[in-house]
């Protein structure tokens, strides 16, 4: 009975999406107030019966009730338990499940905390929101329904895919569906501020926090996809510029680029139409990874199940709000009034500059990700474009905006001193130029390329501290005053300085892998030794091993260090899912300090030997460390009093005494 | 039923809900303007911070202060109260209609879409359905559910063995007759019943495997009739086809009137004969055939068979599990060395060095094709 709840659970939330978009659009319209106050209960109630559905169909999966076909497609009875959770969104109906709930989860959480928001405006964006959830729950039910029922229930299911088996499972999709569908929220805004003709100071504001905390996720959730495929898929690589990959990075760019306009648009009421184009382009963004990754154009780990219909239908969501969003703009935008002026080289010009740097890497990776589709749709012709092409296209526009980073934060605002800004950096760039003179001549195998990009990583680090350092004084004044103004500081202040240190890291991890990697591919016999980077590894023999849904060969491997200690085992393993009859390779990792040790097997040989596969990765693990204190950082600026400014009411007793102070 | 009282119950919530602003009334509505105007006076307190902090020269502070000042300068000329009190007779009627949206949408589409009288069916209540109303792959997965739990159940595996290879489930069979003899010790008819899943799982070839099975069989008793067919087939596809017919001709004459295996002895005899001396290897499904076809028929429609494959490989010699088809083909015929031959053509194709010769010579071992050296 709780899967037909949930049906009905589902279907109610339609309804109420459907209420919560029209209602409190006519509201505003019509100028009434309690019919703009529709849209709060609805999307609150939306999300409880939403909420509902998802835990019915999480319970039909934990009791494997297969009368649920997409139970039986996507879950085993022998799964572990945590499998069995995590399948529920392992699939497309579960995933688009998911999608919709955190679109409501969005949604209610304006209805519930934004109290301070003008009535049109809060009405306005409810009712975006409820189009956008109407759209999906229709694509969901019509579609890709997870309650339709099998009558009679096969007695076990299809099992879940054996790479998506894993507790990367757990995180990575409700991480990334939190930033993408996070990032409809500013799309809301701006729509409603389309509608309005107007945009009003506080609106920066508004949509900062919303964008900060998309994009905290975004990159959480980008960051730990990247380290999955890496040591589930056994090939070592941490990007591989795969279509699915990009999908996931264009929003992260385009939103990047929002969440600085943003900032120039809060503090000196420029860039407002840009800003607000910025945040349709990024939820765009995130509706055309979407319907990448959903509607069986790619194929990938993502693709779960094809069907055009499915891609058909979530075509005609995309060029509905892409379309309807941008004519919008196009008919408004001129009703938006201009901010103020500022030079070229100022705080604005430097986060100009980050911003047509980033839009432009952006329409780079669109490029690169369309140009093979829309060849092979209109010739046929199969073309990969892969990491060559983002080699000479992305990275040549992504190096000066990394070497610009530094100087934004230490430019003043409308007028700027470019001579000022360097010699406050000199200590910065000292320090990087030094970093990168060591590394060239003391790295083994060091080359310039190399020398370089630790260079630049180090800038970014030296940079973010010393923009610290100048905003409390450090220097300037005595210690102890300098020591009080650092913790003075707005929290934004450490955001920003966080978020650039881990571009900062995570360039350095990236540099690092790239240039200073080494690789072996040997045959092993058991007893055999081998040595990588520093480090000797004896191969032990294969020992069969039975887990709860595959059986697996593991390698097992003792670690030793350069002076022969034994430092621990190492396994790799070549696993079969029964029920699947499918093979994966389990990779065997060893973290040392920010390195990682990576042993893949390959098949055995015939005299009893094994391909083995080993990396050394130097500081691989900066790479993802920079995007959680990148993470971090966003998260420290959602703390920021500043952002919650613009809320008359929420410092004042009641509307009488708002009236007051404000006068 | 109480599905229904129930999705009635979720129906009225969400209508209350719509309907909420509508209860409690509440004025209090505030200007657009009055938000923007606390953005500009934080601005304004942010700004005398960083002079403070030094950050800002004071010409510059001055400036900005300036600028925040025209900006809310502009906002007192514009500013506007947003929303009016008018149109609440529509408001209601509109609410009215969104209130009686919300159970027509749902009910309506559920309507189309749910299946509101299937029953659900967890893991747990499909393991205990009433056994007689279950299919015949249900009881398996029961079993082995069961099985799983309890790997020691000997009498379970014991039970399960035969079903497996009934259903063709050879793999399983193997394992569960293992799984047998490993806890309740060795009997000849479990062992010789490994033999024939292993006989099963080879596609109808006793591999050596099988044959030691037949052969531990014997050992505990020599007159079990399964071995001793099974053995003799043996004989039959390494060639030995005298041997071969002395075994069955024991077997036919030795056996009681109502042994089944009388009679598929005396039908293997029979294929003997059919091919004149050349010893046709009838696994279970030839076994079938020869039921329907007459013995000469059921030859010619096999070396027809051969013949065109061995006619296509020579034509188009890439394909290697055809290769392996043509050397089992002619193993099983007792023709080895027509298979020594096709061996020597592939190895030709392929190249001598080459993985899919390895992999053919290896297979032919296995089938005692002799070599070229």
């Amino acid at each position: 009975m709780s899967v037909e709840l949930g049906h009905f659970a589902l279907v109610l939330a339609l309804a109420l999406a459907l209420v919560q978009t029209f209602v409190p659009f006519v509201g505003a319209r019509i100028g009434s107030l309690s019919l703009m106050r529709v849209g709060e209960p609805a999307a609150i109630t939306g999300l409880a019966l939403l909420a509902a559905a998802f835990a019915a169909l999480m319970l039909a999966y934990v009791q494997s009730d297969f009368s649920v076909a997409n139970v039986w497609e996507n879950s085993h009875s022998a799964k572990p338990l945590l499998f069995k959770i995590t399948g529920t969104w392992g699939n497309h109906e579960g995933s688009m499940l998911l999608w919709v709930l955190i679109l409501s989860f969005f949604g209610a959480l304006v209805a519930a905390f934004g109290r301070n928001l003008p009535p049109t405006l809060k009405a306005n964006v409810l009712a975006v929101q409820g189009l956008i959830a109407s759209a999906f729950l229709l694509f969901i039910l019509l579609t890709s329904n997870p309650f339709a029922r099998l009558q009679p229930a096969p007695i076990e299911g299809r099992d879940l895919n054996p790479i998506l088996q894993d507790v990367g499972l757990a995180v990575h999709p409700p991480l990334l569906y939190l930033g993408y569908v996070g990032f409809s929220i500013s799309f809301s805004f701006a729509a409603a501020a389309l509608i309005d003709g107007r945009v009003d100071a506080a609106w920066a504001r508004w949509v900062r926090p919303w964008t900060l905390a998309a994009w905290a996720f975004l990159t959480g959730g980008i960051a730990m996809g990247s380290y999955w495929a890496y040591y589930e898929l056994g090939w070592g690589g941490f990007w591989f510029w795969d279509p699915v990959e990009n999908a996931s990075f264009m929003p992260w760019l385009a939103g990047t680029a929002l969440l600085h306009s943003a900032i120039v648009m809060e503090k000196r009421s420029a860039l407002k139409i840009w800003t607000v184009l910025l945040a349709i382009l990024t939820f765009s963004l995130s509706l055309l990874g979407t319907f990448l990754v959903r509607s069986g154009v790619l194929t990938s780990v993502h693709a779960f199940a094809t069907d055009p219909t499915r891609g058909v239908f979530i075509l005609a969501i995309l060029v509905f709000f892409i379309g309807g969003a941008l004519a919008l703009f196009a008919f408004r935008a001129a009703a938006l009034a201009p901010g103020g002026l500022f030079h070229p080289i100022s705080r604005e010009g430097a986060l100009v500059l980050n911003n047509l740097l980033l839009t432009t890497a952006a329409a780079t990776v669109l490029v690169g990700t369309l140009y093979p589709l829309v060849l092979e749709a209109v010739t046929g012709e199969k073309i990969s474009v892969g990491a060559p092409f983002f080699n000479l296209t992305f990275v040549p526009l992504f190096l000066p905006l990394l070497a610009a980073v530094p100087f934004g934060p230490v430019l003043s605002w409308k007028r700027g001193d470019l001579v000022g800004a360097a010699q406050r950096l000199h200590f910065a760039f000292a320090a990087a130029v030094v970093s990168a003179f060591l590394a060239f001549f003391l790295i083994d195998r060091g080359s310039a390329l190399a020398a370089l990009g630790i260079g630049l990583g180090l800038w970014l680090i030296f940079g973010a501290l010393t923009d610290l350092a100048l905003k409390a004084g450090i220097g300037k004044v005595e210690p102890a005053a300098a020591f009080s103004r650092f913790r003075g500081l707005p929290l934004s202040v450490f955001g920003t300085a966080l978020a650039h240190a881990g571009l900062g890291l995570t360039t350095l991890g990236v540099v690092c892998v790239t240039t200073l990697e080494t690789e072996r591919i040997l045959t092993m016999q058991p007893g055999q030794t081998a040595k990588i980077g520093g480090y000797a590894l004896r191969f032990e023999g294969l020992q069969p091993f039975t887990g709860p849904n595959y059986t697996e060969d593991r390698a097992r491997f003792i670690l030793t260090g350069a002076d022969s200690v034994r430092l621990g085992e190492l396994i790799s393993s070549k696993r079969l899912y029964t029920a699947r009859g499918m093979p994966t390779t389990e990779a065997g990792i060893r973290t040392m300090g920010l390195s990682q040790l990576y042993v893949s097997i390959g098949d055995a040989t015939n005299d009893g030997g094994l391909v083995v596969h080993m990396w050394w990765k130097p500081l691989v693990t900066l790479i993802w460390i920079g995007a959680l204190v990148m993470m971090g950082g966003g998260g420290i600026s959602l703390f920021d009093r500043r952002l919650r400014v613009g809320a008359p009411a929420r410092r004042k007793a009641g509307p009488a005494a708002a009236g007051e102070e404000a006068a | 039923m109480l599905f229904w009282v129930l999705a009635a119950l979720l129906t009225l919530i969400a209508s209350l809900a719509v309907m909420l602003p509508f209860l409690r009334r509440r004025g209090d509505q505030r200007a657009g303007a009055e938000h923007d105007l606390a953005v500009y006076r934080d601005q304004l307190a942010e700004l005398e911070q960083e002079v403070g902090r030094g950050l800002i020269s004071k010409a510059d502070a001055a400036e900005a202060r300036a600028e925040i000042g025209r900006r809310i300068l502009r906002l007192s000329e514009a500013g506007k109260p947003d929303g009016g009190a008018g149109g609440e007779r529509s408001a209601r009627t509109i609410a009215a209609a969104a209130v009686l949206a919300v159970p027509l949408v749902s009910w309506g589409l559920y309507a189309f879409l749910g299946s509101p009288g299937t029953p659900a069916l967890p893991l747990q209540a499909r393991l205990t359905i009433d056994p007689s109303q279950a299919s015949i792959d249900e009881l398996v997965a029961r079993a082995e559910a069961h099985l799983a739990d309890n790997p020691q159940d000997a009498r379970g595996w014991e039970v399960l063995a035969p079903i497996y290879a009934r259903l063709g489930r050879y793999g399983d069979a193997a394992v569960a007759y293992r799984k047998t003899i490993a806890l309740t010790g060795p009997s000849a008819a479990r062992e010789a019943a490994l033999g024939e899943a292993l006989v099963g799982e080879a596609g109808g070839i006793v591999t050596a495997e099988a044959e030691a099975a037949f052969e531990r069989a014997l050992e505990i008793d020599a007159a079990n009739p399964r071995a001793r067919f099974f053995i003799a087939m043996a004989r039959a596809q390494e060639g030995n086809t005298a041997e071969a017919r002395t075994i069955w001709e024991k077997m036919a004459a030795g056996l009681p009137q109502d042994s089944p295996w009388k009679e598929v002895a005396g039908q293997a005899i029979a294929g003997l004969t059919g091919s004149e001396g050349e010893a046709p290897g009838p696994s279970e499904a030839d076994i079938t055939a020869a039921e329907e076809m007459t013995p000469a028929a059921r030859q010619e429609m096999i070396e027809g068979m051969v013949a065109g494959l061995d006619a296509r490989l020579r034509e188009d010699p890439a394909d290697i599990e055809a290769w392996r088809r043509l050397l089992r083909s002619y193993v099983v015929l007792g023709r080895k060395d027509e298979a020594g031959e096709a061996l020597e053509r592939a190895l030709a194709a392929f190249g001598a060095d080459s993985e899919e010769a390895e992999t053919l010579t290896e297979y032919a071992e296995t089938l005692g094709v002799p070599q070229g050296e």
